[in-house]
């Protein structure tokens, strides 16, 4: 017996809560009181903004892998992937900068190298995956590790460093705001949105969706499977580049430990948002959900101190399962 | 008369609000064949699940040796001697046939598992049921009828007092199937009382006993088998007369050649075959079982690597991939529906329209025009459902089907390939398929019949391609078209025929 | 598993003969953690230039150089030092006290040459040569530098690193130095020696507590976070952060008259090239090396930063 993958029958009365679609969100709210109760700075201005502009990376990269794990792929090499695009963004603009000067052009020379590093960078986790029919597993493990050294290499083992005039001229990218919202939230929003359309009202979302359901339906029915997924990784590639385009203003700087584990935040926070890990069902605003679950309950940890500090991973994996779990639910006795 | 084993008193079922089973009443007997028939929706499945243990009814009494019981789910119904096989086999592929037959009760000494008592044991089994089957062999290196073979070993070392058999023919060829009949009676003689399903009539005659008629979830006939002909359990299915179960041929094909195929080469299984269809002509495709019927045709659609000339309209396929084929105007049903047709648990409207995606995008999905479409086709192709948003996977097989065929139409091709057009579906819905075939091709469209059902290829075609080996082994026309010329050519004892 | 032993027996065998060494060419391999944050960079660079420098200038000294992410794979490197490269001397990095002490024991009762840098074992008396860090001075250097700072007491926040004996060690001296001043921690969160975590904790203590004094990041790669998260706040009370380890740009601050930054707490990578050079120099002379060696953590302030100041390093 499989469950009914859309919502509830239209002749059907349910009186139960549909979890399947509201758990995340429920779980969200939750987490939103729980945090105004602990703390009354929590709803402040400067906090919301503070925590949607620091998902902003990550969630920019879950929305691109919505698309690759609804289409029955995985992305491992995400968080490597961003570390060197920054590291590779940072020494392109050092070295662009005596040739352009402190300005536009070298930032701008600096985004066109890592949404063309992103892009290539996708295009190669994908034609591995499609052309050389590697397990996306195993592709992205090799790639994540690849990348990990390379940025490792490319710094010395140490910390490569955004020149500091152009950081300050870059900056604004980060911490700069329109009408009060700040520019990371703004493309977060942008790409949710966009992700959120391709996901459901254009034929690429329903390719994807019906390729991992059934990759030989798909095929039978004409969708261009390789291309699809082909696609699926480009795109989450070119979105890593988006996301290290507005990483490399906070700080300025790229090191080995740039991105770590953030694939594992990336693919959590799109399992939390009902996204199912072997594919063929995904829901991008689900996604942003997820996203913002993961990112409060790190910030709602930092602004108390009922729990000890040790004990902050349990209770984020707590979290993650029952989030899960609660969508779940509903469907897993059936 | 001794007193059944199992049975069912006024059971009925519900779903979701809808009752699908009207009370019905079925009594199972030690030593006895009991067939259960009815068109695909009438109620067979929820019938075999409740007797299962897979599903408790909505009201009613499931009773055990005369007790009323309710089985903790099928492992209760297992526990009990009550064991059903379903369609789609429930063995672990990787694992050999003995690990299969063992499963979940394996047989330990200490904390060790027991393997030779377990082969022995194995052995035992398979040598109760004529099969000479290896028990160290991969059940996914087995051909379907010996997986079947083991399905029905492991449900023997479950001492099974009852046996409920899901259309244990529907894949099976006919040699295969004469086998299974035998088992069957073999059975039964030594008192497993044994209810099965099956759509073809001439087996239920065959080897049943006693025979119950369901027909939109009530039973609507039951008796024993010998009192019941074969038109008797068809009317009583259907409920009406069925006279004719092909429609009149559609007229003569044009002159006009659509779709020519040269040198079609299948890499290894299939080909090279040359053919060509005329503008509103009927072409089977007919064959035996492994004869390269399905894979020339794969090959065609670019679903399998192969090389050679297609040209449709005159026009030539750039390259041979699903695309070109679709952009030609080429569509290709398959036989494999669950497999390859069809996404299971998505909704109807989005398995009706994924073919012809590009039609409804451009580029935003006109999901209004989705609806329209779904709706067209649920009355074009005569769909029956319980809820529009139901997934696929919960249609009866014929109306999956209908929903198969309306998704691969809706692409307007210019060709139609369906493959198998009628496997696993009950008599009422064949009918209408076979219909819709010759409405077809009387509006001009082309259509290629792959089918292994001989009935089917005489009934539908205006010509005959019959291949063995992978290659084209002759064609037959008009007044040419029977039964023994078409075997004649498939086993090779012609050869030639007239060129394709 | 036994493709990994099969691996690990071809490389002996290829690697047998080949390096059959003569017998004044003498071995020592050096296993450190791998370049995964800025200090273990600086450890790196550290290790791999001395390693350089000394090959050139003993040629009868062979070096091998591994780099471990983890401990078990830092055990295995060991462990294949001694049966492939038949090694002298073994300088060695531990990742953790305690998962180390067996494997280098090992080595130590084959007579083989150990020195131990910065995490000490956690047996005595294996090692020949202890090139120790000083954790507890580190957290205490920081403490008194606090205490001076901030004569009436104050509110502070506190970054530590990664949960383990190092960061336990210097949060506890650091508390000890500050006790009885006044001064009052207000929050203290794991910001796992990384920028980015610094900058989000930071950034969360800056919405929880309206007044911040003063803010010991205990470590220069996460003072770079909080400095950022202080400047996008605009906040006006922190008086100043105090990172740690001698990171080549802060030291530039301090040596600049930064306000923020008025001074760095050393905890030098370098220690491994002092450690290597020493276990060199005890192998090819007679020079007595052994026993124990602390580099102490000293306060940066801007008289003294340009001693501390190596441009060339990646840290």
């Amino acid at each position: 017996m499989s469950a009914t993958a859309e919502g509830p029958a239209r002749s059907a009365p349910r009186r139960k809560i549909d979890f399947h679609v509201l758990g995340p969100i429920l779980a969200l709210a939750a987490l939103i009181v729980l945090g105004a109760l602990i703390n009354g700075n929590f709803l402040s201005y400067g906090n919301l903004s503070n925590v949607l502009s620091r998902s902003a990376f990550i969630g920019i990269i879950a929305v691109g892998m919505t698309f690759v794990i609804t289409a029955g792929g995985l992305d491992l090499s995400v968080g490597s992937m961003a570390a060197f695009i920054a590291g590779l963004m940072i020494l392109v603009m050092n070295a662009a900068m005596p040739a352009t000067g402190t300005g536009l052009a070298t930032v701008l020379i600096g985004m066109a190298a890592a949404l063309a590093a992103g892009l290539a960078a996708g295009l190669l986790n994908g034609l591995l995956v499609t052309r050389a029919g590697i397990e996306p597993f195993i592709v992205t493990l090799g790639t994540m590790g690849v990348y990990r050294s390379l940025v490792t290499w490319m710094a010395d083992g140490g910390t490569l460093s955004l020149d500091f005039d152009l950081r300050s001229f870059y900056g604004p990218v980060y911490y700069g705001t329109v009408a009060g919202i700040s520019w990371p939230i703004l493309v977060f929003a942008a790409v949710a949105v966009a992700g959120e359309i391709a996901m459901r009202r254009m034929p690429f979302g329903r390719h994807c969706a019906a390729i991992g359901a059934s990759e030989k339906v798909a095929r039978y029915s004409a969708v261009e499977v390789d291309r699809v997924r082909l696609a699926t990784y480009a795109a989450l590639g070119l979105l890593v580049g988006v996301a290290t385009i507005m990483y490399v203003p906070r700080l300025g700087s790229a090191s080995a430990s740039t991105g770590l584990l953030w694939e594992l935040e990336a693919i959590a926070a799109v399992i939390i948002g009902g996204t199912v890990l072997k594919g063929g069902s995904g829901r991008i605003w689900g996604t942003v959900v997820g996203v913002l679950i993961l990112s409060l309950i790190g910030n709602i940890l930092n602004l108390t101190d009922v729990v000890s500090p040790y004990l902050n991973g349990a209770i984020q994996g707590g979290i993650i399962i029952l989030a899960v779990l609660m969508q779940r639910g509903s469907t897993a006795r059936e | 008369m001794i007193a059944p084993v199992l049975s069912l008193q006024a059971v009925r079922r519900s779903f979701g609000g809808i009752e699908v089973l009207h009370g019905a009443d079925l009594e199972l007997r030690a030593g006895e064949v009991h067939a259960l028939i009815g068109e695909n929706g009438a109620g067979k499945s929820t019938t075999m699940k409740i007797l299962g243990g897979y599903l408790p009814p909505s009201s009613g009494q499931v009773k055990l040796d005369g007790a009323p019981v309710r089985f903790a789910g099928h492992r209760g119904a297992e526990a009990a001697g009550v064991v059903m096989i379903h369609q789609e086999f429930n063995l672990a592929e990787p694992l050999s046939v003995e690990e299969n037959i063992f499963l979940g009760r394996e047989l330990r000494r200490g904390p060790f598992l027991d393997k030779r008592a377990m082969r022995a044991e194995a052995r035992r089994l398979l040598a109760e049921l004529d099969c000479p089957l290896d028990p160290c062999r991969r059940v996914a290196d087995l051909s379907v009828s010996d997986k079947q073979m083991v399905e029905i070993a492991k449900a023997l070392g479950r001492e099974a007092r009852v046996l409920i058999m899901d259309e244990p023919t529907a894949v099976l060829t006919r040699r295969e199937t004469a086998v299974l009949l035998g088992l069957v009676a073999r059975l039964r003689d030594r008192g497993t009382a044994i209810l099965f399903t099956s759509h073809k009539l001439d087996e239920v005659a065959q080897v049943a006993d006693r025979v119950t008629v369901l027909r939109d979830g009530a039973v609507v006939a039951a008796g024993p088998a010998a009192d019941m002909t074969e038109d008797e359990m068809a009317r009583a299915m259907v409920g009406r007369e069925l006279s004719d179960l092909f429609p009149p041929k559609p007229p003569a094909p044009g002159a006009e050649t659509v779709l020519s195929v040269e040198g079609l080469d299948v890499e290894g299984l299939a080909g090279p075959a040359s053919f060509s269809l005329c503008r509103g002509e009927v072409l089977a495709l007919a064959g035996l079982v492994g004869a390269g019927r399905t894979e020339l045709m794969e090959g065609m659609m670019g679903l399998r690597a192969a090389t050679g000339r297609i040209e449709v309209a005159g026009q030539a396929l750039p390259r041979l991939s699903p695309g070109a084929a679709r952009a030609a105007g080429i569509a290709y049903l398959t036989e494999d529906r669950k497999g390859r047709g069809l996404l299971l648990e998505k909704p109807l409207a989005e398995n009706l329209t994924l073919l012809a995606l590009g039609r409804f995008g451009r580029p935003f999905l006109d999901k209004a025009a989705e609806a329209r479409a779904l709706d067209e086709a649920i009355g074009l192709y005569d769909i029956r459902l319980r809820d529009r948003r139901m997934a696929a996977g919960q249609l009866s097989g014929g109306n999956q089907q209908k929903l198969l065929l309306a998704k691969v139409m809706l692409a307007e091709p210019q060709v139609v390939v369906i493959d198998e057009p009628t496997r696993g579906i009950d008599i009422g819905t064949k009918q209408q398929i076979y219909g819709l075939i010759a409405v077809l091709a009387a509006s001009g469209r082309s259509v290629i019949v792959v089918s292994s059902e001989l009935p089917e290829v005489i009934g539908l075609a205006h010509r005959v391609l019959v291949m063995r080996r992978g290659a084209i082994a002759g064609a037959l026309e008009g007044g040419e078209i029977g039964e023994e010329a078409i075997l004649r050519l498939a086993m090779g004892l012609d050869e030639g025929g007239r060129a394709a | 598993m036994n493709k990994l032993a099969y691996l690990g027996l071809a490389a002996a065998l290829a690697a047998g003969p080949v390096l059959a060494q003569d017998d004044d060419t003498q071995v020592i391999g050096v296993s450190i953690p791998a370049a995964t944050h800025g200090w273990a960079g600086g450890l790196n660079f550290h290790a791999q230039q001395t390693v350089e420098r000394l090959e050139e200038t003993y040629p009868q000294l062979d070096f091998v150089l591994a780099t471990a992410s983890g401990p078990a794979q830092q055990v295995n490197d060991i462990e294949d030092m001694v049966a492939t490269r038949n090694i002298d001397a073994l300088v060695v990095l531990p990742f953790e006290s305690e998962p180390l002490t067996g494997p280098v024991a090992a080595v130590a009762e084959r007579g083989t040459w150990v020195t131990v840098v910065d995490r000490g074992l956690s047996q005595e008396g294996i090692e020949d040569l202890y090139v120790a860090g000083d954790n507890a001075g580190f957290g205490r250097v920081s403490g008194q530098f606090f205490a001076g700072r901030l004569p009436e007491g104050g509110k502070i926040v506190v970054l530590r690193g990664i949960p383990t004996t190092i960061d336990n060690e210097r949060v506890e001296n650091f508390q000890a130095a500050i006790e009885g001043t006044g001064i009052e921690i207000i929050g203290m969160e794991h910001g796992n020696w990384n920028r980015d975590d610094a900058f989000t904790v930071m950034q969360d203590f800056l919405s929880r507590h309206p007044q911040i004094d003063a803010v010991w990041a205990s470590d220069d790669d996460m003072a770079v976070g909080v400095l950022a998260a202080i400047r996008q706040s605009g906040r006006e009370d922190i008086g100043f952060v105090l990172g740690g380890a001698g990171m080549k740009e802060m030291v530039k601050r301090v040596a600049d008259g930064d306000a923020m930054v008025p001074a760095d707490v050393t905890y030098p990578p370098g220690m491994i090239a002092t450690a290597i050079e020493m276990t060199a120099v005890g192998l090819v002379s007679d020079a007595p090396v052994s026993g124990r060696f602390t580099i102490g953590s000293v306060l940066v302030t801007p008289e003294n930063a340009a001693q501390f100041y190596y441009p060339d390093s990646p840290f």
